[in-house]
């Protein structure tokens, strides 16, 4: 049974994804209402997935995502947010998020993507694929260019044709791939760009002295 | 360039030039009347008298509004009169006045307006240039070098220089202060969208999303209502999520426009960051857009939805409208067009070519169709 955790500053929509999701055959571990709450019961519970809410009241989901993602690499967040948050959205998964599904999608969809985050697979909307390309886009474009990572050419095209709304299966017949491949080619596109991001937070910790070790906390 | 009279801050400095200007004339008439009697031509100092009244009568009606593009050509006008008048020293005075016994020139101080005129039509530069021809003259007419000249030419140069540069420092602090007002402006704006996006995003949205799903589930004529709600609940939110669509200096986030667009069949994605492109480009890749959007709901079919992609490619921009509806045979596109199902073709296809970019239809039977807007940043 797959373990989930349900985090959202506002009870009815949160509850009623939980009471959706337990109807299902998940297994409900724990909700809650603000980040730090989340990051703290995440721990203590570690569940399967994390369904993270972006817009926490005054704190972010997007911090939270980073904590839980490090802190529990069996865990794997999967965004659940508002269209409007494109900016959020992109740093959530920058951060560690595996995937992104719109508060508007069907219950359906919302269990297909949580079984298929379990799994270990990437839930991408054709909206995070526009912002996932426009990330690798921006980083091309840097003037000062730091070993940024770079999308080969399939991955452009997969990107691009997600982006457009075509399925897994749709692209794998298009460029006549497996549809595991496909799969793999989206999936590479997201670790690429978290690893850039967490060599990027280093860097900038060293570079501003926040390396020394500060407490138990770190691990 | 300023166009509006009001709006220039320079405007009391032109007014002081005018009056500057006449009140040279009146010294520079005395000073002809005072040495006409010894002048080698004496009639034609007063003819020069004349013209310097008529020219700063001239100059005090153009300077009095200062406004207009021919402004700094008047003022190369202006500074080839004045420098006529002086010229007109060497036949006026006698060769004793030019340089044994130095009388004063016909403009005498008069020749300054000028300076001060150009100085604060076009800035320190252009003003301390006028300020040297004004005293090339001085000395060619002359003859001669001395520290009296020399004297003049440092003033005259110093004059325009410093006013000119007091004029930009005006213009400069008046387009900041406009600059600051604007970013005021939209920090303001931008707070209390954020303020109701807020409110909207904790109680509005949550409630319609939930009363979509319950509905659905509970099926009927609550089912109904559920498809409004998301109806609403999707409209609802392109709405908070827009940002402003104009920038001050003429540029719109394409992104904003076209996320507007969004409806429950209807998917946009964009970059994270601002597509800044020229208002003009904006408006009309998005009305190409809805148009393409529209034929999608007219012709693809009940139930087809579409997908915008927008991408930023640097030198290029390209938005790609997808639908997977029951798409066109193909060379049955042309017939298509001619029997007005396409009939949009024609209008989108005319916005596009007149941004200069290129559009691009790729569709088959089944398969939904496809267009590729690409136009140049």
């Amino acid at each position: 049974m797959i373990s989930v955790m349900v985090v959202d500053d506002h009870p009815i929509w949160r509850d009623g994804v939980a009471r959706d999701l337990s109807e299902r055959g998940f297994e409900v571990r724990a909700t809650a209402g603000d980040a730090a709450a989340a990051v703290r019961i995440a721990k203590t519970v570690r569940p399967d997935v994390v369904l993270m809410d972006l817009n926490l009241g005054e704190d972010s989901g997007v911090a939270a995502t980073g904590h839980i993602t490090v802190e529990l690499p069996e865990t794997r967040v999967l965004v659940l947010s508002a269209s409007g948050e494109h900016a959020d959205v992109l740093e959530a998964v920058k951060a560690g998020a595996s995937g992104y599904l719109l508060k508007s999608a069907s219950v359906e969809e919302l269990v297909d993507a949580v079984t298929r985050t379990a799994s270990g697979d990437a839930v991408f909307t054709p909206g995070l694929a526009g912002l996932v390309l426009g990330e690798y886009r921006r980083m091309a474009a840097d003037p000062e260019p730091r070993d940024q990572p770079r999308l080969t050419d399939r991955e452009t095209d997969v990107l691009r044709f997600v982006a457009k709304g075509m399925t897994a299966r749709q692209i794998a017949t298009k460029l006549v791939l497996s549809h595991r491949t496909v799969e793999n080619h989206v999936q590479s596109t997201l670790r690429k760009l978290q690893l850039h991001n967490r060599v990027e937070l280093a860097r900038y910790a060293i570079e501003h002295g926040l390396d020394a070790e500060p407490d138990s906390a770190s691990q | 360039m300023t166009t509006k009279q009001d709006q220039d801050p320079t405007l009391p400095f032109w007014r002081a030039a005018v009056t500057l200007r006449i009140l040279t004339l009146l010294f520079a008439l005395g000073v002809i009347y005072y040495h006409q009697p010894a002048y080698a031509r004496p009639r034609l100092g007063l003819v020069m008298g004349g013209v310097m009244i008529l020219w700063t009568a001239a100059v005090s009606f153009r300077y009095w509004r200062p406004t207009g593009r021919s402004l700094l050509a008047f003022t190369i006008v202006d500074l080839a009169i004045c420098c006529a008048v002086m010229t007109s020293s060497r036949w006026v005075l006698t060769p004793l006045q030019l340089e044994g016994q130095p009388a004063p020139l016909i403009p005498t101080i008069w020749v300054t307006g000028v300076v001060a005129a150009g100085a604060l039509c076009a800035g320190a530069t252009v003003g301390a240039v006028f300020g040297g021809v004004v005293a090339a003259f001085n000395y060619g007419v002359r003859g001669y070098f001395d520290v009296d000249l020399t004297r003049d030419m440092i003033l005259l140069v110093g004059i325009g220089f410093a006013l000119g540069l007091a004029a930009s420092s005006l213009r400069e602090s008046r387009r900041s202060a406009e600059r600051l007002a604007e970013a005021l402006r939209v920090e303001a704006a931008t707070a209390e969208r954020e303020r109701l996006a807020r409110s909207i995003h904790d109680g509005v949205l949550q409630v319609l999303a939930r009363v979509r799903r319950r509905g659905i589930e509970v099926g009927g004529e609550a089912a109904e209502l559920a498809k409004l709600a998301g109806e609403q609940e999707i409209a609802l939110r392109a709405l908070v999520s827009s940002a402003p669509v104009s920038t001050e200096n003429g540029m719109a986030d394409l992104g904003a426009r076209l996320k507007v667009l969004e409806t429950e069949r209807v998917s946009v994605s964009a970059p994270a960051t601002p597509v800044l492109v020229g208002a003009h480009v904006a408006t009309e890749l998005t009305a190409a857009v809805r148009e393409a959007l529209a034929n999608v709901e007219k012709h693809a079919g009940a139930g087809a939805k579409a997908w915008v992609l927008i991408e930023d490619l640097g030198s290029e921009i390209v938005v790609s409208v997808r639908d997977d509806g029951v798409g066109i045979a193909p060379g049955r596109v042309a017939e298509a067009e001619r029997e007005g199902r396409m009939g949009i073709t024609r209008s989108l296809r005319g916005r596009i070519a007149e941004l200069g970019g290129t559009v691009t239809l790729e569709t088959a039977p089944g398969e939904g169709v496809e267009w590729e807007l690409r136009v140049a940043r």
